[in-house]
């Protein structure tokens, strides 16, 4: 299997405190969105071979919301929100402001909402490493996915897996201290942004 | 009935111990190709990834076309014969509707027209098909009956 020879673990370092930044700063904008903190626990940044991708999460059949991005500019890559298909649920009950439990499927109006907080995110997200780094970047509009987590990470699967079997996998959790908002913030750069970024390091 | 055994990402898995479940975890864009010979009892099950080999990978089972030709090869290996082979697909789906994101995403359609082009090539005909959509599966081959189902989220089993 192929591995990705810029991925020097001194370059992986270096880009953690940058993404580390970008991930505080994308817990504020989700914040922001829910008018109440949320606490973020500590970034990861490792290989993963690509079929392990969906074992991460709970397995490959667990139903969750996934919020699919994708970063472009001069770095690119992808951005995935994971949620928990219940956590989703409460997550549209706070967005909307009712009462815990009203929620109890998720139609246009709440994956939009639920799109709003990925857009809001991974926005936060970009901008503050666009500022650290100086290269621009932006995200596209969001994508909602109610299903498996197997499926919904199949975009990811099948985005990089014609280049790598294995892709640089950053993962960090929000936690809500008031109700229990558990999302999984994926990003997995580009090789070409890899490349930009070694070369930066 | 054994455990289920689960196809991963880019794997292969041929059996003929009755009682064996060979499952493919949700699907997205990915295909699930299905082999069975129902004389010799042997069944076998591909979980592909990309549609074309088109660098020479050594992991020819993440592919549609080579994978299906692996799983032909291993189904024969194993006693299956090919003029016997009830063939199934399922899986493709493509995943992304949002008008922002192109064509491009769509890898679904893509696997499912190598599927079909490369089962054309081998002169294996097609059974039955769950193809496209916008919502993941799971697919279950129960070794020695034959039987394959399908589930999509928040549905039932159904044969395939």
């Amino acid at each position: 299997m192929k591995q990705n020879s810029s991925l020097a673990v001194e370059w992986i370092n270096s880009f953690q405190q940058y993404a580390s930044e970008g991930i505080r700063n994308a817990a504020r904008g989700f914040s922001t969105m829910l008018g109440e903190n949320l606490v973020v626990k500590e970034p990861s940044f490792r290989q993963v071979a690509i079929g392990e991708i969906p074992k991460l999460l709970g397995g490959p059949e667990t139903e969750a919301v996934g919020i699919y991005l994708r970063a472009e500019g001069d770095m690119s890559g992808q951005i995935m929100l994971v949620i928990p298909l219940q956590r989703a649920l409460e997550l549209s009950d706070m967005l909307m402001d009712l009462k815990p439990g009203t929620t109890t499927e998720l139609g246009t109006l709440e994956r939009s909402a639920l799109g709003e907080v990925g857009n809001l995110t991974a926005s936060f997200f970009l901008n503050s490493l666009s500022q650290l780094t100086g290269i621009s970047t932006r995200p596209s509009p969001p994508a909602v996915m109610v299903d498996m987590v197997g499926a919904i990470m199949d975009i990811i699967i099948a985005t990089c897996g014609g280049t790598s079997d294995y892709v640089l996998l950053m993962q960090t959790t929000f936690v809500c201290k008031q109700r229990s908002i558990e999302t999984s913030f994926w990003v997995v750069p580009d090789q070409h942004t890899l490349d930009i970024l070694s070369a930066e390091a | 009935m054994g455990d289920p055994i689960s196809v991963g990402l880019g794997e292969s898995v041929v059996s003929k111990k009755d009682g064996d479940v060979l499952v493919a975890y949700g699907l997205g864009s990915c295909v699930a190709v299905s082999m069975y010979d129902p004389q010799e009892k042997v069944c076998g099950l591909l979980h592909a990834v990309l549609p074309e080999d088109s660098i020479g990978s050594d992991t020819k089972t993440k592919y549609v076309d080579t994978g299906i030709e692996e799983l032909l090869k291993s189904m024969e290996k194993a006693g299956a014969h090919r003029n016997h082979l009830i063939v199934r697909i399922a899986g493709g789906a493509n995943m992304i509707t949002s008008p922002g994101f192109s064509k491009s995403f769509d890898i679904g359609t893509r696997n499912i027209q190598a599927a079909h082009k490369t089962l054309e090539k081998l002169m294996l005909p097609l059974k039955s098909e769950s193809v496209g959509g916008h919502m993941g599966r799971t697919v279950r081959f129960f070794v020695g009956s034959g039987q394959l189902t399908v589930r999509m989220i928040g549905g039932e089993e159904e044969n395939l």
